[in-house]
């Protein structure tokens, strides 16, 4: 562990700087945000018929391709997120503190590039609050789409008043070092501020990762995002009870590859070397392994049950998805991780810094691959399979693979603007690594042998 | 659904208690009712023989209605005759056209016995049956209709000539590809399907029996537990109270695409683009300029957008015609469907599938009957002709004649023929077609009886001699079934996918495609006929922006 002490100019530092570097990252990301929005104006104008999907069955095409994956990767992105800094403050595994704000920004920006693609996928985008909201009360008796958007705008809710309680402790005590022209911002931030109401709030944001840690794998993603396949009978590649394991251990995968990446980028652009640690990376790096492992146990699950013995359309499904060139690709890519993985906690040695960014990239292209295969796999093999052309084709079109730039650049001009607003690192954090914090004596997670 | 032990209806106990309460209101024995229908669940079951069930419970009947004319009669004398060594029941392999098998019949009754409250009285013409039925009746139907809309298909019939789809399409202004209705041919091991090269057999026989195409028409089935109803975010997907259709609210629909999702039959075709078909362009029925009038169907509330092809953005698929349903095109078709309209050979059977006169229930229950009928009444691609009315043959023959001669008065009649008609009036239970709308099996048959009821007149046809002339066997009921199924074949009958637990309204005739069977080319290409198009796929790719020709995922 480096020797520096940190401070609350370190946590600043964001906020107080401006560099060439920001302007060029931010300059790329918009014009990333901007392509998507003028395709997705392309989009609308001409109707769905510019994506490559098309109808199943009889007209050989796929309903759902890419927007739906993306999708579900982003709500992944978003839960995983979430449920990593809930872990942080519920089990008291205080050397993740830094992160924890990043994972819930990583929530946050997950869930609107996730909101993104519901509003993009549909065919009448302005028919959403009067044909959604007008009949909620009917619908959300049975329509997993709608306990979907249930879960997701709880998520949302939750994640935010999380992330803003805890905002209010250090708005507080930043104040003075804080830029003068968000002042409004700040003041509606922390409006009706007492020193007294923290250990209120540490009671609160406790019950609320509580919280998040009991529904994540009953309610979110282990449970009704996956129940968006995996109870319709007629797409055996999607049935089964499998999914909802299996999507949880998909969105931890990918939210830790994010977050590791995002804290690698805080800690390049800001020196924050003696903040977000080498021991975090490892740490993190050993939680991907430990995900990747149970992820690939469920797929060996999934697939096996589908290729010793019927029933035939299950058969079907499981041989079509293996042997799937870009399935085979995404599997490896998370094999490859998982043995680096296995490999650096034996032999730390083998540890760098760039590596887990290379592996956390693998992961994060490979649970995307997964995710989007997975969509269009239930539209290749259905139960009623007689149709000449299904199983069809589906190609995702310039339009959607822009898509993925212009939500990822929505995400990062998030983490742009969110950096110069507020502290991304937690004033807790700073007072925890100083040795000063209040809560330091609670039990701790041994740390990693470095 | 939750079944509690004690109750032995399997809608349970609930509905148990509110049938007990209906028997009680009756002047007849509600513990003898009760306890009958629970020996009825029995039989179905295979617990209780019928011959038991109706031994165990005679006495008690006899002595509460004074007779007992319970369906299980017939079952309960064989096996007293049988017990004598008198009889065999070897001719009940050829029983009842409907193709039911007892086990069937008593299921039914069993189900009929707890749902009405007591089947197992007996179907006695006047007896207890009747009073309580119409008694149920008030208290009941509210919640569901007694209309649903639904079709028996007879794909032995279908010879795949695809005018339904493009009847469908020019009904319903649909794009190239957005096949509502769609019909294809298919084989598996157990099928096999047509060769090249060899004549394709499609009119070689009376009913495309010797095809050797297999087919399959699929419109959408309008299940009663629509999965696409189920999923949709929105309620756009719904199904419409009063006649069971399942329509999309093109007004309300957000494209989500769940419903095709969802729907294990493929039967959804999303707009992608804008129709080629101007919404102006729709033709109303009597104002051609109000397109409304055809596009827009009636409910108890008010109209919604559900008919004709969608505009962009939304989910389209059969409708089963609503604003015909609705008398929109005019009293005449009510209880029609464009499709049902066109299909030259008759193979679509489109009605009130909860109507035991309608069409669609007729051709269920009685395929062989019903398939008679029609071919005989002069629809069919191959047919002889119409039958001459009573009329005609008042004024054709005399008290003189004998078979032969008078068969030659008469062009369209050869003895077959007359064997095919005389077989359907010893079958026909003679059940007036009602007023309802498109009974038209039933009108059918009855001319078939009235032409025969008239032939009587003047030739009979009942002697021994006249019987065996007309291959009817000793003249039974059950001979003259074996005769028809002779003539017409005895088809199965299924639904597709019901295990999928969709519960749908189209029953099909024919061989049901195995799990591997596949789609072939049929006897009618899809691209030879014009507004028509197989891939969609292909027409969509073509708008796709920086699509990869072939490519695929």
């Amino acid at each position: 562990m480096s020797t520096k002490e940190p401070s609350e100019a370190d946590i600043l530092r964001p906020i107080n700087t401006l560099t060439k570097k920001y302007f060029l990252v931010y300059g790329i990301a918009a014009i990333g945000l901007l392509a998507f929005i003028v395709a997705w104006g392309y989009q609308l104008q001409k109707g769905l018929v510019v994506t490559g999907l098309g109808d199943w069955g009889s007209g050989g095409g796929s309903t759902w391709g890419l927007y739906i994956g993306a999708f579900i990767w982003w709500v992944g992105v978003a839960h995983g997120g979430i449920i990593l800094s809930a872990a942080v403050r519920l089990l008291g595994m205080d050397r993740y503190m830094p992160i924890a704000r990043l994972a819930e920004m990583t929530t946050i920006g997950g869930l609107s590039a996730a909101g993104f693609y519901i509003i993009v996928h549909m065919g009448r985008p302005d028919r959403m609050v009067t044909s959604i909201i007008g009949h909620y009360h009917i619908t959300v008796n049975n329509s997993p789409l709608v306990w979907d958007v249930t879960v997701i705008t709880a998520y949302f809710v939750l994640s935010a008043t999380y992330l803003g309680l805890t905002l209010r402790y250090d708005v507080n005590r930043l104040r003075d070092d804080l830029p003068d022209m968000f002042e409004p911002i700040y003041k509606i931030m922390t409006i009706g501020y007492t020193k007294r109401e923290d250990e209120v709030i540490q009671r609160m944001v406790w019950w609320l990762a509580a919280a998040v840690i009991i529904m994540a794998p009953l309610l979110l993603h282990g449970g009704v995002i996956p129940w968006l396949f995996a109870l319709l009978p007629a797409m055996p590649a999607w049935t089964g009870g499998i999914q909802g394991p299996m999507f949880l251990s998909i969105a931890l995968m990918s939210a830790i590859s994010g977050v590791i990446i995002i804290s690698y980028g805080f800690r390049r652009a800001y020196d924050w070397d003696h903040i977000i640690t080498d021991d975090i990376f490892r740490g993190l790096l050993l939680w991907l392994g430990f995900f990747t492992l149970l992820f690939l146990w469920f797929q060996l699950q999934a697939v096996f049950n589908g290729i010793f013995l019927g029933p035939l359309d299950k058969a079907h499904a499981a041989e079509a998805k293996i042997a799937h060139p870009l399935y085979r690709i995404a599997i490896g890519l998370i094999f490859a991780s998982l043995v680096y993985i296995f490999v650096q906690g034996i032999r730390p040695e083998l540890f760098s810094k760039k590596r887990a960014i290379v592996v956390s990239c693998a992961v994060l292209m490979g649970t995307l691959t997964e995710k989007v295969l997975f969509v269009v796999e239930g539209f290749m093999d259905p139960h009623f399979n007689i149709y000449a052309n299904t199983p069809g084709t589906y190609f995702p079109s310039a339009i959607e693979w822009l898509s993925l730039v212009g939500t990822t650049a929505l995400v990062v001009l998030l983490f742009l603007n969110l950096s110069k607003l507020v502290p991304v690192v937690e004033l807790h954090a700073i007072e925890h690594l100083r040795g000063d914090h209040e809560h330091s004596e609670e039990a701790t997670e041994p740390e990693v042998e470095a | 659904m939750s079944t509690d032990d004690e109750s032995f209806h399997p809608l349970g106990d609930e509905w148990e208690d509110e049938l007990e309460t209906m028997l009680d209101d009756t002047e007849y024995d509600s513990d003898l009712g009760m306890e009958m229908a629970q020996d009825a669940m029995r039989v179905t079951k295979g617990e209780l023989s019928e011959a038991e069930f109706h031994e165990k419970h005679h006495e008690a009947v006899m002595e509460e209605f004074g007779e007992d004319e319970r369906p299980t009669k017939e079952a309960y004398e064989a096996a007293q005759e049988e017990a004598k060594g008198t009889a065999s029941r070897m001719l009940d392999a050829f029983d009842g056209d409907g193709g039911e098998t007892r086990r069937e019949t008593m299921k039914k009754m069993g189900v009929g016995a707890a749902a009405v409250g007591m089947g197992a009285f007996g179907s006695t013409r006047d007896g207890p049956m009747e009073s309580l039925s119409a008694e149920g009746g008030h208290s009941e139907t509210t919640e569901h209709s007694d209309t649903q809309w639904g079709m028996t298909i007879d794909l032995e019939r279908c010879d795949g000539c695809l005018t339904c789809m493009s009847a469908c399409t020019q009904e319903n202004d649909l794009d190239a590809g957005v096949n509502w209705m769609y019909v294809m041919a298919w084989e598996d091991e157990l099928h096999e399907g047509h060769e090249e090269g060899t004549d394709t057999g499609v009119y070689s026989s009376d009913f495309n029996m010797g095809s050797d195409f297999n087919m399959l028409v699929r419109p959408c089935q309008h299940c009663t537990d629509a999965p696409c109803e189920k999923v949709c975010p929105t309620t756009a997907r719904h199904t419409r109270d009063k006649d069971g259709l399942v329509l999309t609210d093109y007004d309300v629909c957000i494209g989500c695409r769940y419903c095709q999702v969802a729907c294990p039959y493929g039967v959804n075709y999303f707009q992608w683009d804008e129709p080629h078909t101007d919404y102006e362009d729709i033709d109303g029925y009597e104002d051609p300029e109000n397109p409304d009038q055809i596009t827009h169907a009636e409910y108890e509330y008010g109209e919604r957008w559900v008919d004709s092809r969608a505009p962009r953005g939304v989910m389209s698929k059969c409708t089963m015609c609503p604003s015909m349903q609705d008398g929109k095109q005019g009293e005449e078709k009510i209880g029609t469907s464009a499709c049902e309209s066109a299909c030259p050979p008759n193979a679509i059977q489109f009605g009130n599938v909860k109507d035991e006169k309608s069409d669609p229930y007729q051709h269920r229950e009685h395929p062989s009957k019903s398939r008679a009928v029609i071919r005989l009444s002069g629809e069919h691609t191959d047919s002889r002709g119409g039958i001459p009315s009573p009329e005609t043959i008042d004024g054709t023959l005399s008290s003189d004649d004998d078979m032969e001669s008078a068969l030659e008065k008469f062009e369209n009649l050869d003895q077959e023929t007359l064997s095919i008609m005389k077989a359907v009036q010893l079958v026909s239970d003679r059940t007036e077609p009602g007023d309802e709308e498109n009974n038209s099996i039933l009108r059918k048959e009855q001319k078939v009886v009235a032409a025969v009821d008239a032939f009587e007149q003047y030739v009979d046809l009942e002697t021994d001699e006249a019987i065996t002339q007309l291959q009817l066997g000793d003249g039974s009921e059950r001979q003259a079934r074996f005769r028809i199924q002779q003539y017409t074949g005895k088809p199965n009958s299924f639904k597709l996918l019901e295990d999928v637990g969709t519960n749908p309204n189209v029953t099909y005739l024919g061989e049901q495609p195995g799990p591997e069977a596949e789609q072939v080319e049929g006897p009618t290409k899809y691209e030879d006929i014009e507004v028509l198009a197989d891939k969609r796929q292909d027409i969509l790719d073509e708008e796709t922006v920086g699509g990869i020709d072939g490519g695929s995922l």
